[in-house]
């Protein structure tokens, strides 16, 4: 009797075991990302979508142009084909702003855009990144290059995405990489050359552009709705603006930093 | 590559539980002989060298070259070492030696990314000097062999090297007078067995010596002028913890310098383009040790400017790279080495690091080359 008992505990305790064997396992595909049904891909009707357009300006005594010293590496200076100057204020004709980046911050919740299948490139070239600022989609491939005859090891220092950095000698294929979550600005550098500065903006939809030399930018294909544009330049700050864009039009939203 | 090393592992590890030398015998035989283990026993040709005892001088930056007991190196060893490492028979169409991927003119290594072997199947490891390998605790990129003595049938049977199995090698071998005469010389008998091409061949590898170079006069050898001011610098940056930290790893010791800590390091090298992933797990692959996926066997720096392209798989080609490689902090990972994140190099820093790297070529070895007779 006792014995029977004793065995029959046993199996219920075998079997509790078995069960919650069982149910973990169960759960294990659900966390896996894979099992996630993709949210249906957002259309933009091109019958009613709009735009933004704009310029970015700068306001004040323009600081001086800053030279960089690239000597600490010669084959640096040579590659670098002439001066090389600071870009972190970059002011063109009549205040002209470049290399600001323009986003909606808000407006675009819960729709879910598709990933663009070509890559955007960040090449290192004369010692120095091109672009200096751009932007990416979550999951878009970045692909990284070294036209350079020396070693760069380019380190984007993200805080939401994994931080990482990477050696690329003379000669070596490509790096294809992706950002998995949005982040804005991912600053970049080389670990190298402690002069190389880039900026990555990393978002869940289409909607950014860089300010151009003459400071303008268009973000186009936008669905009529209202929105928050954000600028963001690397020394000047932030600032943010509501939009509110209705079918087919193409809005304005000028920006303007004010330098001491 | 999996079984194959696996196959190496389990072997060195039951060769050293019941210290049996049965390297002749294969896995399935070995196993036969554990569960019948006095019939197993009934025919062992020892491997034992009997010939004239040699004492091997090392040279000015070297310790005193560590010798197994069971295998003294002697003079008819050593001779019939050197034949059998020059000899293409060892391979499955004869065309391949030891030494056509550790060549003499290229300090022992082949000058290669990556080696091919026979029928120009191409490896994935580069392969490395045998100059020095006297005096590391492990053999090959992970580790897999623990001496020589271990190592050296590996290659000889393995598919992407010399693709021969080792009943056909001692076959062949045994065909030739020349080899009974020299096997009876060193061990007693005219029997060729793989224990003693092993015991041979490790014994020919531990006269491969190079030091007194300009490093080792300057170091050891109380010259003051044997380097440049600009490699004295160099060294300086080497050992000097914040800016090289080289010789956390490259060590470098008070009587002699060995350039490896003969220890097994991650720096980031082949890391995949997810940052995580290795396609040459390296250590992990012996230790099945998460933190060891990646990491590999620190290297001789002995004679480096003459033996590119460099790291284990090749892909550095440069010494120029790879200091460059160093100064920015490697590849991040999982298991990068932390020693890596002290290391702080200027543009100069890495002129001057380079420039001592050159001063790291040593003296090569007399009677090393291929024997008389066979050039
Ligand atoms: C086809 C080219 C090739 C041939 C032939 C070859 N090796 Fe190697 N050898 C290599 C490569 C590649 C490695 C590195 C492999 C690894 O680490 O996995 C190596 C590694 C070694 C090592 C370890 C060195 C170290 O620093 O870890 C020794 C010792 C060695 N070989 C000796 C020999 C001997 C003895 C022979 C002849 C029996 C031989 N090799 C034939 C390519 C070759
Ligand atoms: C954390 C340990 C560690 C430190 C510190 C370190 N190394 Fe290394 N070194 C290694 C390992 C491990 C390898 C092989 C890595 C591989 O192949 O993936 C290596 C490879 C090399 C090689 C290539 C040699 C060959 O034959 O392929 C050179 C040259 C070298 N190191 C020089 C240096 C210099 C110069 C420094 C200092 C700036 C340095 N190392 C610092 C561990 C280290």
């Amino acid at each position: 009797m006792a014995s029977t008992l004793r065995r029959l505990s046993f199996l219920v305790v075998s079997s509790a075991v078995l069960s919650t064997g069982c149910s973990r396992k169960a759960e294990q595909p659900q966390t896996a990302p894979a099992s996630q049904p993709a949210p249906p891909v957002y259309h933009v009707d091109s019958a009613t979508a709009g735009s933004i357009h704009g310029i970015v300006r700068y306001q004040g005594k323009v600081p001086p142009k800053k030279p960089i010293d690239l000597s600490e590496d010669p084959a640096c200076v040579e590659a670098h084909h002439g001066k090389a100057y600071d870009e972190s204020i970059l002011v063109g004709r009549g205040g002209a702003l470049a290399n600001a980046f323009v986003y909606v911050s808000k407006g675009l919740e819960g729709k879910n855009f598709a990933t663009p299948a070509e890559a955007v490139v960040i090449d290192q070239k004369g010692c120095w990144f091109h672009p200096h600022v751009l932007g990416v989609q979550v999951n878009q491939t970045v692909d990284i290059i070294n036209s350079d005859p020396v070693t760069h090891n380019i380190h984007p220092m993200a805080a939401t995405n994994r931080a990482w950095n990477h050696s690329q000698g003379p000669g070596d294929p490509p790096m294809h990489r992706k950002f998995t979550k949005p982040e804005v600005m991912i600053p970049v550098k080389c670990n190298i050359h402690d002069w190389m500065h880039a900026y990555i903006g990393v978002l869940d939809h289409p909607y950014f552009a860089v300010s151009a030399e003459d400071g303008t930018f268009t973000i186009p294909n936008l669905p009529p709705g209202t929105y928050t544009l954000t600028i963001w330049h690397e020394k000047l700050g932030t600032q943010d603006q509501q939009i509110t864009i209705s079918p087919q039009q193409s809005a304005a939203a000028d920006f303007t930093y004010k330098g001491k | 590559m999996v079984p194959r090393s696996a196959l190496i592992r389990r072997k060195t590890l039951l060769r050293g539980r019941i210290a049996f030398p049965a390297g002749r015998l294969g896995l399935g035989a070995l196993l036969t002989t554990l569960l019948l283990p006095v019939a197993g026993c009934k025919s062992v040709v020892p491997a034992k060298p009997l010939g004239t005892p040699v004492s091997i001088h090392s040279p000015l930056g070297l310790p005193p070259v560590p010798i197994p007991p069971e295998n003294p190196p002697t003079v008819q060893t050593i001779a019939l070492g050197r034949r059998l490492f020059y000899d293409q028979r060892l391979s499955k169409d004869n065309t391949l030696a030891c030494a056509s991927c550790h060549n003499p003119k290229f300090y022992f290594t082949d000058g290669l990314q990556f080696s091919k072997g026979v029928g120009g199947e191409v490896g994935v490891r580069n392969a490395p000097t045998l100059l020095n390998v006297a005096y590391q605790p492990f053999q090959f990129w992970d580790g897999r062999a623990l001496n020589l003595e271990d190592q050296a049938a590996s290659p000889i049977a393995n598919p992407i090297e010399m693709n021969q199995s080792h009943d056909v090698s001692v076959s062949k071998l045994r065909r030739d007078p020349v080899y009974r005469a020299m096997f009876r010389d060193a061990f007693g008998t005219e029997d060729v067995t793989l224990k003693r091409i092993e015991n041979a061949l490790a014994s020919f590898e531990r006269t491969l010596l190079s030091g007194n170079s300009a490093f080792d006069r300057f170091q050891y050898g109380h010259d003051s002028n044997a380097l440049t001011p600009q490699q004295v610098r160099g060294l300086a940056i080497f050992i000097n913890p914040v800016k090289g930290n080289c010789a956390a790893c490259h060590t470098i010791n008070a009587q002699y310098a060995l350039f490896t800590d003969g220890k097994f390091h991650n720096l980031g090298e082949g890391v995949g383009d997810d940052g995580t992933s290795f396609k040459d797990t390296g250590r992990y692959h012996q230790t099945g040790i998460e933190t060891d996926r990646g990491a590999f066997k620190t290297p001789t720096l002995r004679n480096v400017a003459r033996t590119a392209p460099y790291m284990h798989d090749g892909s550095l080609g440069t010494l120029k790279a790879v200091v460059d490689f160093y100064a920015g902090g490697g590849n991040s990972n999982p298991n990068l080495d932390k020693e890596i994140k002290s290391i702080h190099l200027s543009g100069q820093d890495r002129e001057d690091l380079v420039s001592f790297l050159n001063s790291l070529t040593g003296d090569l070895p007399a009677n090393v080359g291929p024997p008389p007779g066979k050039e």
